[in-house]
């Protein structure tokens, strides 16, 4: 499948070999000479060898999803180029630098097949030659690929010397190998058509990961305490917020292991210091107990789950969106929850900070979910979206004096009842994971259990209303009328994108970045006007799909999913689509 | 009493400490005992009520969350070390102590007790250590004696029982504390140090349970502990001698010793504190001082809108 107005690179070759710096290095010139990408990256779980790929998606306009397909691919060992071979388009090209590659039989069809072009460059050789290290071959192989974008090598040099300022010795080597590749001669291979960007301000666009959005919006939000377990694709939220923490002086800390950052959590939370916490579904097992302690004892709490495939350890570097039952029903026992699921860099940095105003707002656990894809995708943005205000609901100052102990848990209309700090007032209460009256103190009568009981379930009512409905986008009659959440947004809004270009198909998408507790009023609307509904999600058993059918009654039998570890890429709707078309056609 | 808030200082009385709830514990409970000397340590501390938070696990420790007063956080099974822990964390102002039993502490949250020494995190950690599950009607725990009958373990429990204080004394603690239920006086004396201790206070109560562990009451304690502070020249800051110290809770426990040795008594008081201890939240580089400016405030009073276009230029 071709696409007019994206091109796209793909970078593949060993984890470990500089896949990513090159990825990461072409990324960003890209952006600072007016174009606009998406970065997508697949590696496996180990730290040297099995191969790992960056695949950049080119426009000029704002794009958030990855193509199946790639125009070039940049390979840099065999088992790569064995690998990753099909994922080139018709007419595309491969550029490698793969000492005495012979193609397979099998291969030299495809190859041929396809149209393809391959050109060898002898990188390590060259480098060597040049007085260079064999590593400097990916800058021999940067400064190639830049040939094809025909822009200036100018542009790229800035670049080069920024990577290296702290070692200033070897800029000099390095802008020899760019320049040396940049000249090689690459005219057969197809080149892009995209035109660039007319804003003239696009240096100053950012280049960041969902990871980093989350980080900057716990900054933001006021979060003062981070506390985790590595665990992928969470992990870069915790290296994240550490490599700034001079900057901020959040208390940041590794902790050994999600039992106690749950329970550190609630600890911090409880003392009134904004903490946040991530990890993914995995760890999120053992945190749900802790999820529980926090519905009986109104203990404000928030967490991320970035999702990764499981079962089990499952697939440890790949995405899913498989855990959203897991955080709707996480904990035992009743109580109010919320769930949310960020999609994108905006949606991130404002729905991180959105949940820690809804977890003090209703005193209640905020689950945030993202997925591998969003998590560790690179993002063009050209700005952050304006902050939330912060919103903490505990009693303070004047105020402080008129509270009593039994105003702690005392029943209210709203089933929120007041929250001040321990430390800041006389009237001390218990936080009680035991069944509690309104000062927390032990009870197991029947009236005031299922009184303080309902409480609790009873603030779901008034959430529900605060939480704004799902989205709609796209056609406002049409054809096809897909519904979804999370990284799902980003692939449907793109091929709506590509879809009207060629003005078939008229296609609506219905997003819940606000999933839990559903809001329908919206989606029952939506249903009603679509000819065809769509269930779309990245797992295997259509969960919010499920969820949404339970509250409304509406049926959705056609169902996109995709469990493969790998997130929807354009063509996978896109032919969705089309063979709906022919059967359509059929009947 | 006073309030980080409101700033009207009286000195705190046992009253303030004091709950109109009545207690549930069996009569000669180890807990009645711990709770009135550690409101008599505050007391002497002069620790407001409105500056403590206790923490409790779930046992018949825990049922005590809602009998003393201050603030109280009735947590998981287990888990009132990382509880207490994330508490002092976030505000250095009030007070944590935590209460855990030799099940919940030994058994399901061990990994909390371990990371917290090595951490150590400036809380007060009294474990209830009754040799048994209480609560659950008489299982045996990590300290129940071998072979001792229990519940589960109707022919003698098969696994070799911990010792607390060896046990911690052996990571790299920096205050370790033995006292016993039976004694108010000597209990209320080493919380006060405990509580004085900047960094992770680990003080085991021996305890008795008059319902489910009738080898070991009161009076079998009371037959054979003595201060450390009795020895000619105890320095409670020789790590190696008190773990030969701690030694005899376990020659008495296993009943392996001969009658007259050192093994027939139970040494209890601080048996070692290093008094250079620095806690957790003071080592925090990007705070203490030790890399750019000291941060002076607390976690919890931090909490406001942050601007965050100065970090945004790493991403152009």
């Amino acid at each position: 499948m071709n696409f007019k107005n994206r091109f796209v690179v793909k970078v593949v070759g060993e984890s470990g070999q500089g896949v990513n710096s090159i990825g990461e290095v072409l990324a960003k010139a890209l952006k600072d000479n007016g174009l606009f990408i998406f970065g997508y990256r697949e590696y496996p779980s180990l730290i040297k060898g099995g191969d790992a790929s960056y695949q950049i998606d080119i426009a000029n306009k704002e794009i958030k999803s990855s193509s199946a397909q790639c125009d070039v691919l940049m390979c840099l060992v065999r088992s790569s180029f064995k690998k990753y071979l099909k994922s080139v388009r018709e007419n595309g090209s491969i550029i490698h630098s793969v000492v005495k590659l012979t193609p397979t039989p099998e291969e030299e069809l495809f190859i041929k097949e396809n149209k393809i072009n391959v050109e060898f460059i002898p990188a390590k050789d060259i480098a060597v030659e040049l007085g260079g290290k064999r590593i400097m071959s990916n800058t021999i192989m940067l400064g190639a690929i830049w040939q094809i974008f025909g822009l200036e090598i100018t542009g790229l040099e800035d670049n080069i010397r920024q990577i290296f300022s702290r070692k200033p010795e070897v800029i000099e080597i390095n802008l020899k190998c760019l320049n040396t590749g940049h000249d090689y001669d690459l005219s057969k291979l197809q080149k892009p058509k995209l035109g660039l960007r007319e804003t003239k301000n696009f240096k100053d666009d950012l280049l960041m990961s969902g990871n980093h959005a989350i980080g900057l919006g716990a900054i933001a939000a006021g979060v003062r305490v981070y506390y985790s377990y590595p665990m992928t694709p969470s992990s870069s939220i915790l290296s994240y917020l550490s490599s700034v923490y001079h900057e901020t002086g959040m208390i940041v800390k590794q902790i050994e292991d999600e039992i106690s950052v749950a329970n550190m959590a609630i600890g911090s939370m409880h003392m009134g210091a904004r903490t946040m916490i991530a990890t993914s579904g995995g760890g999120f097992d053992l945190m749900t107990e802790t999820v529980s302690l926090s519905g009986i004892t109104e203990t404000p709490f928030v967490c991320v789950i970035a999702q990764r495939p499981g079962p089990g350890t499952g697939l440890p570097t790949w995405t899913s969106a498989s855990d959203l039952n897991l955080a709707i029903y996480s904990g035992h026992g009743e109580y109010t929850k919320c769930v949310v699921a960020a999609h994108d860099i905006a949606s991130c940095y404002t729905v991180t900070q959105q949940a820690f105003n809804i977890a003090e707002k209703y005193q209640i656990p905020v689950i945030i979910l993202t997925e591998k894809q969003i998590a560790e995708s690179i993002f063009q943005v050209d700005k952050m979206p304006q902050d939330i205000p912060i919103e903490r609901h505990i009693v303070e100052g004047q105020e402080l004096e008129k509270v009593i102990s039994q105003d702690r848990y005392k029943n209210t209309e709203t089933g929120v009842s007041l929250r001040w700090l321990p430390g800041s007032c006389d009237a001390t209460f218990d936080a009680n994971g035991d069944e509690h009256l309104s000062d927390g103190s032990l009870t197991e009568d029947a009236v005031m259990v299922k009184e303080i009981y309902e409480k609790r379930i009873r603030k779901e009512e008034y959430l529900l209303k605060d939480l704004p409905e799902p989205e709609v986008f796209g056609s406002k009659n049409p054809d096809l009328s897909f519904v979804g959440w999370g990284s799902v947004k980003n692939s449907m809004l793109d091929v709506i994108d590509i879809l009207n270009e060629r003005g078939k198909k008229k296609i609506a998408y219905l997003h819940y970045e606000y999933v839990y507790p559903l809001k329908t009023e919206v989606f029952q609307k939506f249903a009603k006007n679509a000819k065809k509904l769509v269930l779309i999600e990245n797992n295997a058993t259509g969960q919010l799909g499920n969820l949404i059918t339970s509250k409304t009654g509406v049926l959705l039998k056609n169902r996109l999913l995709k469990f493969d570890g790998r997130p929807f890429f354009l063509e996978d709707i896109i032919e969705y689509i089309e063979k709906i078309d022919h059967t359509e056609s059929e009947e | 009493m006073s309030c980080i808030t409101c700033n009207s200082t009286t000195t705190p009385t046992m009253k303030d400490f004091q709950s109109k709830n009545i207690f549930t514990w069996c009569t000669n409970c180890g807990n009645y005992g711990i709770h009135t000397a550690l409101r008599r340590a505050l007391v002497s501390k002069k620790i407001p009520a409105c500056r403590t938070l206790t923490c409790f696990d779930i046992g018949c420790n825990g049922n005590g969350s809602d009998k003393i007063g201050g603030y109280n956080f009735h947590g998981l099974h287990g888990r009132s070390i990382p509880l207490a822990v994330g508490a002092e964390m976030a505000n250095r102002k009030v007070t944590v102590i935590a209460f855990g039993g030799d099940g919940g502490t030994l058994g399901e949250g061990i990994g909390h007790l371990v990371h917290a020494v090595r951490g150590n995190y400036n809380i007060t950690f009294v474990l209830h250590n009754n040799l048994n599950y209480g609560l659950t009607k008489g299982q045996a725990s990590p300290t129940s004696k071998k072979n001792m009958k229990m519940n589960s373990s109707p022919d003698g429990a098969t696994s070799e029982l911990l010792h607390p204080a060896k046990f911690v004394l052996s990571l790299e603690s920096t205050f370790v504390a033995r006292s016993f239920s039976g004694d108010v006086k000597h209990m209320t004396k080493v919380f006060e140090q405990a509580l004085d201790h900047k960094g992770f206070s680990f003080v085991e109560i021996m305890q008795s349970c008059p319902t489910y562990n009738k080898e070991t009451p009161h009076e079998w304690y009371m037959d054979r502990v003595y201060d450390v502070e009795s020895i000619k020249g105890y320095d409670s800051s020789n790590r190696e001698q008190a773990l030969k110290i701690a030694q005899d809770q376990e020659d008495k426990v296993n009943g392996e010793a001969r009658e007259g040795d050192l093994g027939q008594k139970i040494a209890i008081g601080v048996l070692y504190q290093d008094k250079k201890s620095v806690p957790q939240i003071d080592r925090q580089p990007n705070r203490n001082g030790s890399v750019g400016t000291k941060i002076k405030t607390d976690a919890y009073e931090e909490t406001k809108q942050y601007n965050i276009s100065k970090l945004l230029e790493k991403f152009r």
